[in-house]
């Protein structure tokens, strides 16, 4: 080797000892094989489930892991919250940010901040799902999926149909409102199904994302103190408003406000409806043949001004039960072998879901690469639709405001049930405003907030 | 070893004879002796669980910020009396339990008399009305909602077939306490009509012979020779199916959720849903006490109006 040579990968070598993430050199030398012989319990929502055995299995074999993984169902939040107080047998679980914020305040759950290789994985992250998921200064989780729920699909073919095209799509929700009835004068007996069904995403999150898309706010970021109000031109009653004419329109079928989520996708898929406010990820669904009757005609209403929908997510979270330290060290591995880079240094897991369902990652390296631009390209019916859905995506908002607090999950409940209410009981808007500060004003008491 | 095997089959002279008398034991030791285990049971699994609940609707406990609890006398309980969701649930609760109670009994007493005089294929035919008491009600609500509503369910096939173009949605908030009282008596009538059925054939055939000979009409035969001899049956079973109804979640939970809207949350429900989901275990403990009160009270009006006489017959 030259002198020349020799100073140069000296002063390399010496500059990156000096400079180089510390942390990422750490975690570099981590080994994610496990070494306790104890079993880590994993639970999650059914979703796919033969999926995640798969890649459990993967781990168990190739990390020396004992990972027991087993599904819950029912009232996922409930069922879970209750094991975490218990302290059961569990030490990962899915969790949505309003759960993990919860869970945190709890104690029963253990910031992503304590994995060894935190400077590395927060390197990673998108900045928009960074937001949503740190909370008073903690990472709450590595990343399950991202997605954008209550996109509006089209059904293009029926669009097309009454005489419509791109160009008139609506650029907002009084837009979408107005273009509805005047389908619907038009002859289109069924032009929405909203997304008023029952389950606890459902008619509730319906309310959140498009107060939030009008611009609206139903309570501060900061002092979650309520701010929606009875004054016509507040965006929350400009909602109730709409949806109270839709609903004595009798345009949207009542059975919708009893509907399970497999029950709400069916019926859009049926091809019944115009539009609908669907998940984004389903684009892939509704565009294949033999599992929607209009496969290659679903389309996206683009972001002209107005986002859609709400950044909806997941997390794997780690407990923070009583168990001895070198089990929590194999939970540690196990969760950022899973829920981060595996042992080859790739971002297995979350790539796989991405190619399988398009569920989109908050791992930059994921949702920049091209095979997430090849399968975005695979599930939209026209290319120009691929451009559409990471746009929306792109601007979808997250409602920190109810979301990054204790009582979410409680403001949730009495949500769902008391829009429904509002709806059947051909209820008082001004009331149902009131109620809802009420409500949460209530909630910031029992929490000492 | 061996001796000590073939020593209870000694004669008592035997047994003095080899020197190795037992003491009999007196009523109160042999009472005491089967009832001890009996009562150490019920204290551990009854007992022990109703006193907590009792502690529980007696405080108002916290989980966040490490648990936590303050006594608050009976506040709890008042609270219950002025919520209105409390009473809208109680009256849900009280509609599904007389249509799930009237639906079973119907239903139990036509299978009953079905099973009883088919001939043909008896063990299948038993087999087959039995079923649906296997099932879990887990299972029945995701099926029955399956049927109910519009989109998929039973009543838009028939109207489809009938030459109807609308769907026919049962799952509305009119309707669903109907439907959910038709699944509750699908999954309990079976139990109700096997019950019956063996009272049914205690009854001598003579009976019969002798209405026949007197000229009765069907409905005289069942009124005075099949009817009599099941009363008692029937009030136990209404007894009982007045405690299941109202005691009924998962069925309600995975069927309807409680909707649309409030619709038909029974006051299981509701409990669940307060000591579940808004984590107030105090609150929904003190609710849990009212609801024991209803199927108290309901069980004792219908032993007053119905159960006494038949006792007494």
């Amino acid at each position: 080797m030259k002198r020349r040579d020799f100073a140069k990968l000296a002063g390399g070598t010496g500059l990156a000892v000096m400079t180089g993430p510390w942390p990422v050199k750490a975690a570099n030398a981590w080994s994610l094989t496990a070494s306790s012989g104890k079993p880590i319990y994993f639970r999650g929502w059914q979703y796919k489930t033969d999926v995640v055995q798969s890649f459990v299995d993967r781990y168990n074999k190739t990390m020396s892991g004992h990972v027991d993984y087993a599904t819950i169902t029912g009232d996922y939040p409930s069922i879970m919250e209750q094991k975490l107080i218990a302290g059961s047998e569990l030490d990962v679980l899915y969790g949505n940010p309003s759960q993990a914020a919860r869970y945190f305040d709890g104690g029963w759950v253990a910031p992503a901040d304590e994995l060894p290789n935190y400077a590395e994985i927060k390197a990673e992250f998108l900045p928009n799902l960074w937001d949503a998921w740190t909370y008073k200064g903690h990472l709450l989780g590595l990343s399950y999926f991202a997605t954008t729920r209550g996109a509006i699909h089209v059904n293009l073919k029926a669009y097309q149909g009454a005489g419509m095209s791109d160009k008139d799509f609506p650029k907002t929700w009084d837009d979408l409102y107005d273009q509805i009835f005047a389908l619907n004068a038009k002859g289109v007996k069924t032009p929405f199904l909203p997304h008023w069904f029952s389950e606890w995403y459902g008619i509730s999150w319906a309310f959140v994302f498009e107060v939030l898309n009008r611009g609206g706010h139903i309570a501060d970021d900061k002092t979650h103190k309520p701010l929606l109000t009875t004054n016509k031109n507040d965006l929350a009653y400009k909602t109730l408003a709409a949806w109270k004419k839709l609903w004595n329109s009798k345009m949207v079928p009542a059975e919708v406000l009893t509907y399970n989520e497999a029950a709400f996708i069916y019926a859009y898929g049926s091809g019944r409806y115009v539009f609908s406010p669907q998940q984004l990820y389903d684009l892939a669904t509704f565009n294949t043949k033999g599992k929607s009757q209009i496969a290659g005609y679903d389309g996206l209403l683009p972001v002209q001004g107005q986002s859609w929908g709400l950044l909806d997510s997941a997390l794997y979270l780690i407990t923070k039960r009583k168990r001895p330290q070198p089990v929590t060290d194999d939970v540690m591995r196990f969760t950022s072998w899973y829920g981060f880079k595996d042992n080859s240094g790739q971002i297995a897991v979350a790539s796989r879901w991405m190619q399988l369902s398009m569920l989109f990652s908050a791992y930059k390296s994921v949702m920049e690469s091209p095979d997430a631009e090849a399968r975005i390209k695979q599930s939209v019916a026209r290319p120009s639709d691929a451009r559409v859905v990471l746009d929306l995506y792109k601007a979808t908002p997250f409602p920190s405001a109810i979301w990054k607090v204790a009582w979410s999950e409680e403001y949730n409940s009495w949500l769902k049930e008391s829009l429904a209410n509002f709806l059947l009981q051909n209820g008082d808007i001004e009331s149902f405003i009131k109620s809802s500060n009420d409500k949460i004003t209530a909630l910031n008491e029992k929490y000492g907030i | 070893m061996a001796s000590e095997r073939i020593l209870p089959l000694q004669s008592a002279e035997e047994a003095v004879a080899t020197g190795r008398r037992r003491r009999a034991l007196s009523d109160t030791e042999f009472a005491l002796a089967f009832g001890v285990p009996v009562l150490v049971f019920l204290v551990l699994v009854v007992a022990y669980p109703l006193g907590y609940a009792v502690w529980m609707s007696l405080h108002r406990i916290m989980f966040f910020g490490g648990y936590r609890s303050t006594f608050v006398g009976l506040r709890n309980f008042e609270r219950v009396l002025v919520d209105a969701g409390f009473w809208w649930s109680s009256w849900v609760t009280v509609r599904l339990t007389a249509e799930a109670v009237v639906l079973t009994m119907l239903i139990g007493l036509g299978l009953a008399l079905m099973l009883n005089r088919t001939r043909a294929a008896r063990g299948l035919t038993r087999t087959l009305v039995f079923l649906p008491w296997c099932v879990s009600t887990y299972g029945a609500g995701l099926m029955f909602a399956y049927l109910a509503r519009g989109q998929t369910g039973l009543g838009t096939s028939i109207a489809y077939a009938l030459g109807y173009s609308q769907p026919v949605d049962l799952m509305t908030s009119g309707l669903v306490i109907e439907v959910l009282a038709v699944g509750a008596a699908w999954t309990m009538a079976p139990l109700v009509a096997f019950f019956l059925l063996a009272n049914l054939q205690t009854i001598p055939k003579r009976l019969y012979d002798l209405a026949a000979l007197d000229q009765l009409s069907p409905l005289e035969t069942f009124w005075h020779v099949t009817l009599p001899p099941l009363r008692y049956t029937l009030f136990v079973f209404a007894s009982i199916v007045t405690v299941l109804t109202m005691k009924l979640f998962d069925f309600v939970f995975v069927m309807t959720g409680g909707g649309p809207g409030t619709a038909s949350a029974t006051l299981t429900y509701q409990i669940y849903k307060i000591s579940f989901e808004n984590l107030d275990l105090g609150y929904g403990a003190a609710m849990s006490f009212y609801l024991l009160f209803l199927i108290i009270a309901s069980t004792l009006l219908l032993y007053l109006v119905w159960g006494r006489r038949e006792v007494l017959r």
